[in-house]
């Protein structure tokens, strides 16, 4: 019975960590595209009603234009700067690929700012590791 | 049978954690790098033979990382009798992408060991060679190149050093 407890409590432990950290972020789950469905458009050269940004250290991704880290001010303001004369309608992905999502500082001041411009189709794309292991070997399209 | 079960789970959880030690063993020959320093100069692994190394696999865009290198910094100065003597080093090779980025970073931190990177962030040769799949990770190598201690981090690190090195004079 105690073992069964325990279990119980790992759990409660490991979900009730997940859900409080869904919550709190500024996209919703459904603005997260998934790196197949990307790497797939950008074969199929359907990106044309897409922009795709990078806010981390380097722009990977083949077409992506690199704006910089977004935990940088410098880069937030070059962000902005960017999307000035973009249609808010566009569908907007921003990725970063340093980290997992919760030691990442470029995602959320990056999509803070998209939502805050009132981008309506801001998108995430869900590299929940890194740009490594999610986008580099599984041999999504890269930029050189 | 409810042991069992919670054996199963705990092994399955503690698996995932480790997933990145699938490639690199413990024991087996490190694979070479050979990268350039700030300077340009291109400096091997295999050239610290005879030395207990530690690589540490690091960026500055990587929080983590740059708070360890405080860390690696007192391992360093602690153990300099060693360094001077050829008994000891540490390969830091960057995974940053810009220069300036990486050259700031090991002036701010006052770094004065080894430093090497291609500058190709995630696509490095090297992340591929160690399976790297997160940072910060770090492997420790003997005298003749070998694998003996794999992403040890804080006082397991220090502790690991302090006795190996102890034990060889």
């Amino acid at each position: 019975m105690r073992h069964v407890i325990f279990l119980f409590f790992i759990v409660l432990t490991f979900n009730s960590g997940l859900f409080a950290q869904q919550s709190q972020e500024p996209w919703s789950s459904s603005q997260l595209i998934e790196p197949a469905t990307l790497a797939s458009k950008i074969n199929l050269n359907q990106t044309g009603n897409l922009l795709i940004l990078s806010v981390g250290p380097d722009a990977v991704i083949k077409g992506s234009v690199g704006i910089g880290s977004a935990k940088e001010q410098a880069n937030v303001k070059k962000l902005k700067s960017y999307l000035k004369n973009i249609s808010k309608d566009k569908e907007v992905i921003i990725y970063c690929g340093c980290c997992p999502f919760d030691k990442c500082p470029n995602i959320r001041p990056a999509f803070k700012t998209l939502n805050d411009m009132g981008f309506k189709n801001a998108k995430l794309l869900n590299l929940s590791k890194n740009i490594k292991a999610n986008w580099i070997d599984k041999n999504y399209p890269t930029s050189d | 049978m409810k042991l069992k079960f919670c054996f199963i789970v705990l092994l399955i959880i503690t698996g995932s954690l480790h997933a990145q030690d699938e490639i690199l063993k413990i024991g087996q020959p490190a694979p070479e790098i050979s990268l350039p320093d700030l300077n340009g100069n291109t400096t091997t692994l295999s050239s610290l033979k005879g030395k207990l190394v530690l690589i540490d696999f690091w960026a500055t865009w990587c929080a983590p990382c740059v708070k360890e290198q405080p860390e690696l910094k007192a391992i360093y100065d602690k153990h300099r009798n060693q360094v001077k003597a050829e008994k000891f080093e540490i390969l830091g090779v960057s995974l940053d992408k810009s220069k300036e980025h990486w050259q700031k970073g090991v002036a701010r931190f006052k770094i004065n060991w080894l430093q090497l990177s291609d500058l190709k962030y995630w696509k490095s040769q090297v992340a591929k060679d160690y399976a790297i799949t997160e940072l910060p990770f770090n492997v420790l190598i003997d005298e003749q190149g070998k694998i003996i201690a794999i992403n040890l981090h804080g006082a397991a690190l220090q502790n690991f050093i302090n006795n190996y090195l102890s034990h060889q004079k």
